[in-house]
């Protein structure tokens, strides 16, 4: 049989399972509170399984999957977030906006007012959320695929996490980005703008995939293998194809991650998005490409004309990103811009390769996951089922008076993200500077320190916001938000200030990964640390 | 011993290619640009073929030539099924439409009848030694990819992958129900 030389992470066959199972739970009796539950304990069993595998390695190496240290800890990063992604959603989906049988006549009266939004794309962008929570569907007939769609999409990302080989990457981006146009289209209420968001990414996202496939169509004419590899100019290997190769991965890769010549889509898409699935989207995909264009790259050695290249983009994202969130009014199209900008953070650490670089980059990947997670999950429980559903900034207005609770561990989570250092954003920062300057990379620490301050223009702009005592007194006080959410942003807001205050729990577990000496070396940890400044 | 298939041939191959490819996107009548996509298909299959994969050919033919073409044409119908005169479509059917694509149809006809006895002819050893002072330039390939090597690695190192494609699948499916039905119910 073929069972014995197959090797395989123990996640991937759980996934399946869990979706096989829902099936099967769909098939005999619709109920989205039963399928978020399969869905939730797939996750938790996926994400405690992480680290083992089923079969055991090839020698030769010659393996489809891989499973060391960075792909165990950013597939525990994936498998947390969609954890936390499928509670955030548990409120909409299985919430007591249960109008089952006007829904249809509901859906009827709105007609008029989405109707002139078809010929006009931009009205529909900024139309304001007035009919927000009008179910235009019975939510026993919506939420049925959500949770399903979830886990196909954190399957994908586990494959591409453990991919050590073209094809199960690709197969793993393709299962992430189509589950995704489904998860975009799931907003209540605002059908054609989620719609349009919808396709706006499956177009981009397919026509990503093509310049992503056929660089590794040439990648693979020039090495002859599926494996993940630069391929490097010389023995035999004209140098125009290694480096159409190279740069054609590349520019898929950055589609992927919306790198600034690519950047156009998140926005639009995100917004567009209900807001777990814009967190989905900023953190469990971002995670997954970014992982495996690590792993790419930690292959080979790269070719020298990547330099200019790199540091081109890396400048452009920090730039713009930040520049387009200074004039936002909708938080998810500010967190999508600021997202951007902390691509480019993250690039500057994959540009210097070395011993720091792992620590680094885990360190950066897990505050902007707990981070960005954290803001999400707070739009979503600021949204009330008739109210706002938290995007605009200017509702946010006064919120320490009405919500404290809420309004602190937003600007917490806001503080994170700026760099300052009470959250693990600012020690994740830090990181990326001591990295930058081990390779003397001083134009882009000029333009991280640039790029900073810029965010906290806008990071403390909500702050400030928020601090505004209200005009009218606050009398609206909502139901506060649903017990799950409100777990959920403790628990991130611990790992945040935890985080930023005892770093080395973060990057020990990935310290002595490429390190090939025997001793595990524990120096660098000790010198990078901020308390031990 | 058949004469082995000049480069000439796949290099004429690949260019009916990219003609068709041009030909789609510079018509500006939709059947006509499905004319020179199927050509531009059935010229990719040519090349596979010569290259001695006459599974990925078949393939090709049958999925994309046959199957997409199909759903193209189909689309292509009820998009214009408002507007339907037989008068335009007989407008779009006049010779001067079809008579590149078949041009080139034929092309590539002649092309395969030309090397089928060399596609068809027994693999020759791979090296029989040093024997020969003049290796031959344009060589038949040396293997050919039939059903069999695909099934086998499908069903052995790449098992993995079917299954992963199965889930591909599966989230394509949910997905276009998910939106589509949104899109019926909101009407």
């Amino acid at each position: 049989m073929i069972m014995h030389d197959l090797f395989l992470p123990t996640p991937l066959p759980l996934l399946s399972c869990g979706i096989a199972i829902m099936l099967g739970s769909i098939a005999w009796r619709r109920s989205i509170r039963r399928n978020l539950s399969i869905g939730l304990v797939t996750l938790l069993l996926a994400l405690v399984s992480v680290g083992s595998h089923i079969g055991a390695a090839p020698v030769d190496g010659a393996a489809l999957f891989l499973q060391d240290r960075w792909a165990v800890y950013t597939a525990g990063l994936v498998g947390f977030s969609a954890l936390c992604i499928l509670l955030m959603s548990w409120r909409d989906m299985s919430g007591p906006r249960a109008d089952t049988g006007t829904g249809p006549h509901i859906g009827m009266r709105t007609d008029p007012r989405t109707d002139p939004s078809i010929g006009a794309p931009n009205a529909t962008l900024n139309a304001t959320p007035a009919g927000a929570s009008s179910g235009t569907l019975d939510s026993t007939s919506i939420g049925d695929e959500y949770s399903l769609l979830v886990l196909l999409g954190t399957l994908g990302a586990f494959a591409m996490v453990y991919a050590a080989n073209f094809m199960p990457f690709f197969l793993g981006l393709e299962i992430l980005g189509i589950s995704l146009p489904g998860l975009i289209a799931y907003r209540q209420g605002h059908a054609m703008q989620a719609c349009e968001a919808a396709m706006k990414y499956l177009i981009l996202s397919g026509v990503s995939s093509a310049i992503l496939l056929f660089g590794i169509g040439l990648a693979y004419a020039a090495t002859g293998s599926l494996r993940f590899g630069l391929p490097v100019a010389g023995n035999g290997i004209p140098p125009l194809v290694a480096m159409a190769a190279t740069v054609m991965i590349l520019a898929g890769m950055f589609f992927k991650l919306s790198a600034v010549p690519f950047h156009m889509w998140l926005p639009d898409v995100m917004q567009g998005a209900p807001v777990p699935v814009a967190a989905f989207m900023a953190v469990v995909s971002k995670i997954a490409i970014f992982s495996s264009l690590v792993r790419y790259f930690s292959m080979g050695h790269a070719p020298p004309f990547l330099d200019t290249l790199l540091y081109g983009v890396i400048v452009l994202t920090i730039l713009v990103g930040n520049l387009l969130a200074l004039r936002q009014t909708s938080l998810t199209r500010l967190m999508a811009c600021s997202s951007i900008a902390h691509m480019g953070y993250l690039l500057i650490a994959f540009y210097s390769p070395g011993p720091l670089q792992p620590g680094t980059l885990g360190a950066y990947l897990a505050a902007y996951t707990a981070s960005t997670l954290g803001v999400f999950a707070a739009i979503n429980a600021f949204a009330t089922p008739d109210g706002t559903d938290g995007t605009t900034i200017l509702d946010w207005k006064g919120l320490f008076f009405s919500r404290p609770f809420l309004a602190t561990a937003m600007a917490l989570m806001l503080l994170s993200l700026a760099g300052i250092p009470p959250g693990i954003g600012f020690f994740a920062k830090f990181e990326i500077m001591a990295t930058g300057m081990d390779h003397h990379r001083g134009l882009l620490l000029l333009v991280l320190v640039a790029g900073s301050i810029m965010g906290l223009y806008y990071y403390l702009n909500i702050i400030r916001l928020m601090m505004v005592p209200p005009s009218l007194p606050a009398i609206r006080r909502g139901p506060g938000a649903s017990p799950e959410l409100t777990a959920l942003i403790i628990v991130l807001s611990m790992i945040v200030v935890v985080g930023g205050l005892f770093p080395a729990f973060i990057i020990h577990p990935l310290f002595p990964a490429y390190q090939p000496g025997p001793p595990p070396a524990a120096v660098p940890t000790q010198r990078l640390t901020p308390e031990s400044m | 011993m058949h004469a082995p298939i000049p480069h000439a041939l796949g290099l004429l191959c690949a260019a009916t290619t990219l003609v068709g490819a041009m030909m789609v996107i510079t018509r500006k009548v939709v059947v006509h640009a499905v004319l020179y996509l199927v050509v531009t298909l059935l010229a990719l299959a040519v090349v596979l073929a010569l290259l001695g994969a006459p599974f990925a050919a078949a393939l090709e033919v049958i999925i994309y030539a046959g199957a997409i073409m199909v759903l193209f044409v189909f689309v292509v119908m009820m998009l214009n099924l408002g507007q339907a005169d037989s008068a335009r479509e007989s407008e779009w059917m006049r010779p001067r439409a079809w008579l590149g694509p078949a041009l080139l149809a034929a092309l590539l006809c002649a092309e395969l009848l030309y090397a089928l006895p060399s596609l068809l002819a027994p693999l020759p050893p791979p090296f029989a030694g040093p024997a020969t002072e003049t290796p031959l330039p344009p060589a038949p390939p040396l293997f050919r990819l039939g059903v069999h090597d695909v099934g086998l690695s499908l069903f052995g190192p790449y098992v993995l992958m079917v299954e992963l494609v199965s889930f591909l699948l599966l989230a394509g499916l949910v997905s276009a129900f998910h939106i589509g039905r949104r899109r019926a119910e909101e009407r």
